[in-house]
C-alpha cells in the first residue's frame, strides 16, 4: 500500500520511525501496566516468564493471566478502536472537532447499555455481558438509523448527519434516566449504569477479549483502503466525485467501520471520552493528514494513550478507582484545550 | 470531425427553475474557448454539467459519441479535469499530496500510487510550474499559486479537456498574465481548454472561440471579434457600453468606421 507526503525518503524515514517506536511503547506500557497493582510483580520477573521459563508462582499467574491482563489488553484494544474510529470520522467529516460518537453511537448505547442492566443482567453470549452486548447493539442501531435520517435521494448530507447525530445521541443519552426510575429493588443497577456512563474498562473473559480484538483487526484492514480515499474526499464531496471516486461508497465504508470500531470499544469500556478527539489530533500534528500513514500511528498512539490513562485510574486513589472516562476528561480536556491555542491558525473552517 | 465534447440541446435546472436553457455547442480538439455572461446566469452550472458532476435534465452531453452519464465516473475523471473557483482543505495537506489526489481516477482498491503515478505527478507539478512549491501547505499559499497548484491537480489527471472556473479570478495582473501564459503552454501541449471568464479584455488573441451566456437569448458562439462586439455584451451585461472602457474604445472604433 502506497501513501503520500511525496515519497520522500525523510519523510517515509519519519513515518517509520514512528511505527516502529510506538510499537516499541505500547510493549513497554503494556509490561509496566500488568506490573502495576495491588500485588506488586516486577517487570524483570515477568519478562524472565516469558523468555527464561522462570514460571511465576500460582497466585501471581492468576493475578496476571486472569486479571490484569485482560484488562490492559482491553484498554489497549478500546484506545486503538476509538481512535480510529475517531480518525475515519474526522476524515468524513472534513473536520478535526468529529469523534467516534458523533454519529449517535453514545447514545446508543447508553440506551442498549440501561436495557440490558435492568432487564437483562443475567443473560450473557461470547463471554459479552448483557450489558456489553446491548450496549453493542444500541450503538449499531443508532448509528444505522441516524444514516438512513441523514439520506435522501441516494446521498448522504455531512451535516444533516452531523445533526442527526447530535439530536438523536442527546435524547438517547437521557434515557437511561428513565431506567432509574423505573428500577425500585435497590441501587445495584443505578451503580453499574453510573460506572458505565462514566467509563470504566471492566475485566473482561478471554473470549469477549478476544472477539472484540478480532473486530478491531477486520474493521482496520477493511479501513486500509478507504484511507486513500478519506484524503481524495479532504477536497470536498464534489471534486471527489470528479476525480472519479463513488463517494457514497467511501462514506458508506467508512460509517460502517466507524461505528463497528465504536460499538466494539463501547462493548468493553463504556463510553471513553476525548481519546478520539484527542489522539487523531495529535498524530495529525506529527505526521501531516494523510490518512494512509495516520491509520497505523493512530491506533498504536490510542492503545499507548488508554492503556496509560488506566493504569493512572486505577493505581493513583488505589485502592479507590478512579473511572477512566473520568481521568480522561480531566487530563484530556485540558490537554486539548492546549492543542486548540496552540494550533487555533491551522484550521480553515 | 467530431467534437471533444459536445453540448445537445442541454438543459438544467436547480429545484426553483431551469438554468441551462436548450444550450448546444461543441468543444473541438485544440480549441480553447472561454465561457462568458453576467453573474449569476450559470456558467459555474454549465462546466459542472461539461465535467459530469451535474446531470443535465433533458438533452446530452456527449463525449466523443457517447452519453456522459454513460460512461463510467473514472473514464470521464481520465478525459475531463474541473478546475473549481474554490478548493478549501480541512487539514494541512501538501501541494504535493494535493497534487496526487489527481491521479485518483487510475487507482484501484488495493492499487496506491506506482512509478508511473509519481511521474506523472511530477509532470502536472511541473507544467503548472509548482515543482519548488511541492513540499509547501496548500492552505498556506498565495492566491495566484493555490490556482496554479488547482490546475496542476487537474493536470495529474492526465485530461483531453481541461475545465477552468474563473481561473483568474482575484489575481493581480501580473498572474493574470502569468496564467493565460500557462493556458497558452497547455494548449500547445495538446490540452483542450474550456474556461468561464470574468475579464473580457484577457479573451482577444488568448482564446480561439468564445461561448455568451446571456438572459432571455439562447446560447451564443462564435470568434473573439465576433463575440466581443458592443451591441450583444451591452445586451447579455446589461451594461450601457460608455460605462466600461473596453466597450467604450470599441464603440468608438465603431462610430468612427461608421463615419
Amino acid at each position: 500500500m502506497s501513501s503520500g507526503d511525496g515519497h520522500s525518503a525523510p519523510g517515509r524515514a519519519r513515518f517509520i520511525t514512528l511505527v516502529v517506536l510506538l510499537a516499541a511503547t505500547l510493549a513497554i506500557v503494556i509490561l509496566l501496566s500488568v506490573a502495576t497493582g495491588a500485588v506488586r510483580v516486577s517487570p524483570a520477573d515477568i519478562l524472565a516468564a516469558l523468555f527464561q521459563h522462570h514460571p511465576l508462582t500460582e497466585t501471581q499467574q492468576i493475578i496476571l493471566l486472569q486479571i490484569r491482563l485482560p484488562r490492559v489488553l482491553a484498554a489497549a484494544v478500546v484506545g486503538a478502536a476509538l481512535a480510529i474510529s475517531g480518525l475515519m470520522f474526522q476524515g468524513l467529516f472534513r473536520n478535526p472537532m468529529a469523534d467516534p460518537y458523533v454519529i449517535g453511537a453514545s447514545g446508543g448505547a447508553v440506551l442498549g447499555a440501561s436495557i440490558g442492566i435492568y432487564f437483562f443482567s443475567q443473560l450473557s453470549a461470547f463471554g459479552f455481558s448483557a450489558t456489553a452486548l446491548f450496549a453493542f447493539a444500541g450503538s449499531v442501531a443508532t448509528m444505522a438509523i441516524v444514516y438512513s435520517l441523514a439520506r435522501a435521494h441516494g446521498k448522504t448530507h455531512v451535516i444533516t448527519l452531523l445533526l442527526a447525530g447530535f439530536a438523536v445521541s442527546t435524547m438517547l443519552g437521557y434515557s437511561s434516566y428513565f431506567f432509574e426510575l423505573l428500577d425500585t429493588n435497590g441501587s445495584t443497577g443505578n451503580r453499574i449504569l453510573l460506572s458505565w456512563l462514566h467509563g470504566v474498562i471492566g475485566i473482561p473473559r478471554w473470549t469477549q477479549l478476544s472477539v472484540t480484538a478480532a473486530l478491531l483487526l477486520l474493521a482496520t484492514v477493511i479501513a486500509l483502503p478507504l484511507m486513500r480515499q478519506l484524503n481524495t474526499l479532504a477536497l470536498g464531496d464534489e471534486y471527489a466525485h470528479q476525480l472519479g471516486l463513488r463517494v457514497e461508497y467511501t462514506r458508506v465504508g467508512i460509517i460502517l467501520t466507524g461505528s463497528l470500531l465504536t460499538a466494539a470499544a463501547v462493548s468493553l469500556g463504556g463510553l471513553i471520552s476525548f481519546a478520539g478527539l484527542i489522539v487523531p489530533h495529535v498524530a495529525r500534528l506529527l505526521l501531516g493528514p494523510d490518512h494512509v500513514r495516520l491509520l497505523p500511528v493512530t491506533a498504536l498512539a490510542g492503545a499507548i494513550f488508554l492503556v496509560v490513562a488506566d493504569t493512572l485510574a486505577r493505581s493513583v486513589f488505589a485502592p479507590t478507582e478512579v473511572p477512566v472516562g473520568i481521568l480522561m476528561a480531566f487530563i484530556g480536556g485540558p490537554f486539548f484545550l492546549y492543542l486548540l491555542r496552540k494550533t487555533k491558525r491551522s484550521y480553515a473552517l | 470531425m467530431n467534437p471533444l465534447l459536445r453540448f445537445a440541446d442541454v438543459s438544467f435546472g436547480y429545484d426553483d427553475g431551469n438554468v441551462i436553457q436548450s444550450a448546444s455547442f461543441d468543444l473541438h480538439e485544440g480549441s480553447c474557448t472561454a465561457l462568458i455572461g453576467p453573474n449569476g446566469i450559470g456558467k459555474t452550472t454549465l462546466l459542472r454539467l461539461a465535467a459530469g458532476v451535474l446531470r443535465c435534465s433533458s438533452g446530452n452531453v456527449l463525449l466523443g459519441d457517447q452519453p456522459l452519464n454513460k460512461l463510467a465516473i473514472r473514464t470521464v475523471a481520465r478525459t475531463i479535469a474541473f478546475v473549481p473557483q474554490q478548493l478549501d482543505l480541512p487539514f494541512q495537506f501538501t501541494v504535493r499530496q494535493v497534487v496526487e489526489q489527481g491521479r485518483t481516477p487510475y487507482l484501484g482498491l488495493l492499487r496506491g500510487l506506482l512509478r508511473e503515478d509519481r511521474i506523472a505527478v511530477d509532470r502536472a507539478l511541473e507544467l503548472a510550474d509548482v515543482s519548488v512549491l511541492q513540499h509547501r501547505i496548500f492552505n498556506e499559499l498565495s492566491g495566484g499559486e493555490r490556482q496554479r497548484v488547482k490546475i496542476a491537480l487537474g493536470l495529474a489527471q492526465q485530461p483531453k479537456l481541461l475545465l477552468l472556473d474563473e481561473p483568474t479570478q482575484n489575481l493581480d495582473i501580473g498572474r493574470q498574465v502569468e496564467l493565460i501564459d500557462l493556458l497558452h503552454f497547455l494548449r500547445a501541449e495538446g490540452i483542450t481548454i474550456f474556461a468561464s471568464i470574468h475579464d473580457l479584455q484577457l479573451i482577444e488573441g488568448n482564446f480561439s472561440t468564445v461561448l455568451l451566456l446571456s438572459p432571455d437569448a439562447p446560447l451564443m458562439s462564435g470568434t473573439p471579434e465576433e463575440m466581443l462586439k458592443p451591441s450583444l455584451l451591452e445586451k447579455a451585461f446589461n451594461c450601457p457600453p460608455r460605462r466600461h472602457p473596453l466597450l467604450l474604445e470599441r464603440t468608438q472604433s465603431h462610430a468612427k468606421k461608421a463615419g
